[in-house]
This record gives C-alpha cells, sequence and structure tokens, in this order.
C-alpha cells in the first residue's frame, strides 16, 4: 500500500511540467506583455521543454512536447506544426547538450540554452518567410527570444527545488 | 579532428533516435511528422481544410473552457477596480452626457443634412449592414499575430474578409472562418491593411498594423501636415468595407501618424460581424 501511495504521488509529481505545458498551450494565458513595456514578451513553453528534457527527458515525453506544440499553433493562428517543431528541435539541443556534458552547472545550462532558442527561431522563420503568407515582425521576435534568454535564471531558480523533489521521491 | 566529428555524430544520432524507457516516439520520428504538417496544412485541398476547420473549432472550445477559471479571475479583478471608481467614473459620465446632449442637436441637423447628400450621389446602395453578434472564445496574444477567436463561424453566414465591429468601432476583420468558430485579426497586427478616410477633409489613406498597440497611417498624401486629434473612418475604397466606420484618433508619435484606436480589443467581450454583401469577400 505505501508503495502505491508513494508511486502515485511520483507520477502526479512528475505530471507537473506537462500540465504547465498544455496548460499554456490550451488556455488564454500567455507571456507578452506589451500592454506594459511593449517589447516585454517571452516564451515560457520554450523554457519548459528545455530544462526539463535537459534534466529528465521522460518527464515530458516527446510525443506529449509535439501535442503541445500542434495545440499552441491551432490557438495562436498560426501554420499547423510550426511551434511543434520549434519545440522539438529545443529538445533535439537539450538532448544533445545532455549527452555530450559530462557535469552540468547552471551556466551550460544558460549559454546552451541560446542554441536552442536560436535553432528553434531560425526553423520557424525560414518555414514562415519561405512557406507561408504570414508577415512577422523580426524585431518582435528578437525580443522575444532575448527575453526568453533572460528569463531562463528565474525559471531555473523556480524548476530547480521541483526536480529536487522528484528526484527525492524517486531515489527513496 | 575526425574523432570530435565522430562524437558530434553518434551524440546527434542518439539524440535524435533514443527513446528511453518511457518514451514512445523518437525526436526524429516527430520532427519530420511535424514538417509534414506544416506542408500539409500550406495546401488548399478541400479534405485537409475540412479536417483543419473540424480539429480548430474543437481545441478552440476546449480552449475555452480550460480557460474560464483564468477569464473568471481577471472578470473579478476587474469588478473588484471598477467599483473603487465608480464615484470617480459618475462624475466623469455626468459631465460627458451634459456635453453630449448639447452636442445632439448639432447631430441631428448633420445626419438629416447627410442623408440629403447620401440620397444626392447615391453611395453604399448596395451595402447590406446586417450584423451578427458573437462572443469572444479566446484572446492569446503572440509574437507572430494579434488575433482573437470568436464562436461564431460559416454556420451564421460568416466569410473571410468581414469587417468586425465593437459596438460602432471597426476591431479588423475575419481571416480565418470555420463551421463554428472563427478568427479576427486585429487592427494592429502586421498583416492588416485597411483603407482609411480622414475628417474633415476626407484625406485617403491605409491603416497599417505593426504589431504594436497603435497602427499607422501610410500612402498619405505628399507634404500633407498630420493634425492631431482627427478621427479616422473606413473609406469603403476596398468595396468589403463600409464606409464611415469609426476608427480611432490620430496622435503623433516620433513624427509617425498613428492612431489610438477607439475599441481596445484586450477588453472585448462581445462583437458583431458586419454580413457585407458581395462575393468580392470570399476571394480574400
Amino acid at each position: 500500500m505505501a508503495i502505491l501511495y508513494k508511486n502515485l504521488k511520483l507520477k502526479t509529481l512528475s505530471l507537473g511540467p506537462l500540465i504547465l505545458l498544455y496548460f499554456l498551450s490550451v488556455t488564454e494565458i500567455d507571456t507578452q506583455f506589451s500592454n506594459y513595456f511593449e517589447i516585454l514578451s517571452f516564451n515560457l513553453q520554450l523554457i519548459i521543454v528545455y530544462y526539463w528534457v535537459m534534466k529528465d527527458p521522460s518527464i515530458l515525453g516527446n510525443g506529449h512536447i509535439f501535442f503541445a506544440g500542434i495545440i499552441n499553433d491551432v490557438i495562436m493562428g498560426l501554420p499547423m506544426g510550426l511551434s511543434a517543431l520549434g519545440y522539438l528541435i529545443t529538445a533535439l539541443v537539450a538532448m544533445y547538450i545532455r549527452s555530450v556534458t559530462v557535469k552540468m552547472t547552471f551556466f551550460t545550462d544558460w549559454f546552451t540554452f541560446i542554441l536552442a532558442i536560436f535553432f528553434s527561431q531560425f526553423i520557424n522563420l525560414i518555414l514562415i518567410s519561405n512557406f507561408s503568407d504570414l508577415n512577422i515582425s523580426y524585431s518582435v521576435i528578437f525580443y522575444n527570444s532575448l527575453f526568453t534568454f533572460i528569463f531562463y535564471p528565474i525559471f531555473w531558480v523556480l524548476f530547480n527545488p521541483y526536480l529536487t523533489i522528484i528526484s527525492r521521491f524517486n531515489n527513496d | 579532428m575526425s574523432a570530435s566529428r565522430e562524437d558530434f555524430g553518434i551524440a546527434i544520432r542518439s539524440a535524435l533516435l533514443k527513446k528511453g524507457a518511457r518514451q514512445k516516439f523518437s525526436l526524429f520520428f516527430l520532427i519530420i511528422i511535424s514538417f509534414l504538417i506544416f506542408f500539409l496544412d500550406s495546401i488548399k485541398f478541400t479534405a485537409v481544410d475540412i479536417t483543419r476547420s473540424f480539429l480548430r473549432d474543437g481545441i478552440y472550445r476546449a480552449s475555452s473552457i480550460a480557460s474560464s477559471p483564468i477569464r473568471f479571475a481577471k472578470y473579478s479583478g476587474d469588478k473588484i477596480k471598477l467599483h473603487f471608481s465608480i464615484y470617480d467614473e459618475n462624475k466623469i459620465l455626468k459631465e460627458e452626457l451634459n456635453r453630449l446632449k448639447n452636442k445632439d442637436f448639432d447631430f441631428e441637423f448633420l445626419s438629416s443634412k447627410n442623408r440629403d447628400l447620401q440620397k444626392l450621389i447615391e453611395t453604399d446602395a448596395e451595402i447590406v449592414e446586417e450584423t451578427v453578434l458573437a462572443k469572444v472564445l479566446l484572446d492569446k496574444d503572440s509574437p507572430f499575430l494579434k488575433s482573437i477567436i470568436i464562436n461564431k463561424g460559416k454556420n451564421s453566414q460568416i466569410k473571410k474578409g468581414m469587417p468586425v465591429v465593437d459596438g460602432n468601432y471597426l476591431v479588423g476583420k475575419t481571416v480565418e472562418v470555420n463551421y463554428l468558430s472563427s478568427r479576427v485579426l486585429l487592427l494592429n497586427d502586421l498583416n492588416s491593411r485597411i483603407p482609411v478616410t480622414l475628417e474633415p477633409d476626407a484625406t485617403q489613406a491605409i491603416l497599417v498594423g505593426n504589431a504594436e498597440k497603435n497602427p499607422v497611417l501610410e500612402y498619405l498624401p505628399e507634404f500633407f501636415e498630420v493634425e492631431e486629434g482627427k478621427t479616422v473612418f473606413t473609406s469603403g475604397k476596398d468595396g468589403i468595407f463600409p464606409a464611415g466606420i469609426p476608427v480611432g484618433k490620430i496622435f503623433l508619435e516620433e513624427n509617425i501618424a498613428k492612431v489610438k484606436l477607439f475599441s481596445d480589443p484586450n477588453q472585448i467581450s462581445f462583437l458583431n460581424i458586419v454580413l457585407t454583401n458581395t462575393d468580392e469577400v470570399e476571394s480574400f
């Protein structure tokens, strides 16, 4: 009974990041603060995908990352598959960094996140400018990427204790 | 050098293909699927269109339900804020009412004069200004697109390109129409272009979205001196939008003519879609 309870608790805890990812994709909650400061917006989904794939890829799951991206595209009115591709590229960079890095520190996490943002936004921009009628503002995308990078440490600090709790449960 | 290249290859291959114990799909497989979906989405094919339309309807409804607690929290917050500012607002409204009462007489005279002139030049004879009331299902901001989702679609005779108004004020136009829902492109989106006229001298211009809060006026006549506070209306030059829908007031920012919109898209709960009576709308 105790084992069953422990497993249930661990499973529920592990679902937290996934629920947050879906919640941000499905609901009208956004991380655009242009009403307060014209250029302030960031992509929290990218931060969630990068952090959790880097720390424990089994928590989010590739299929869920893909599906959350598709939902995000439908809600945002973007060509379908675009956000999914961005999230998967981010996950790919995170997986690569994870497999080549022996000792992960906060700074390796943070600075390699530049690569993830760069590749995901680069693919998105190439696809939009070549295969879609959508006009986009490059400066808005640049500021969005910049603030996503700048805000990463805040979420790193928020997610780290949560990861510690999950790891402790896992090891018990 | 070759060893490091080999290491890179191994690491990338492992990242792409490794599934782990709890993963059902590899990243490589899902990336390919994403590309496929992206290219399928860009194809104009009836079967794909119908599937896309039903998928969107479903996701919009689910999203609207999931967002209802957030909307309720926002609504409660606004109500509380409103409660505290009600006394000051009442004072302002009384002053405004007095001012409007005085203006009412001028308005009656001008509208009868306008009716006579309209008859004389026989304009707007083909425009049917029937409207459909719609509720805002979703209002999610994005760095790519400034738009909102409404709960009316093809089932309410809505077509692509129809003007959308909040009371009397222009908000945007429909750009995606599903069976039960539609997407409204807001005036400040980068993809929005609306022909407008500036009162009182009927100067023609194009209202262009710039992904910021206030859209800009472009294609103004050469050497045109912008006067702040002038009202901007739709000109109806495109043959789709009815002429004379109020849009906003002009103001200058760093010598650029911008328009402060009458309707704040973030505060809208209900909208009206103007069912413009023209076939050109469909080919938008």
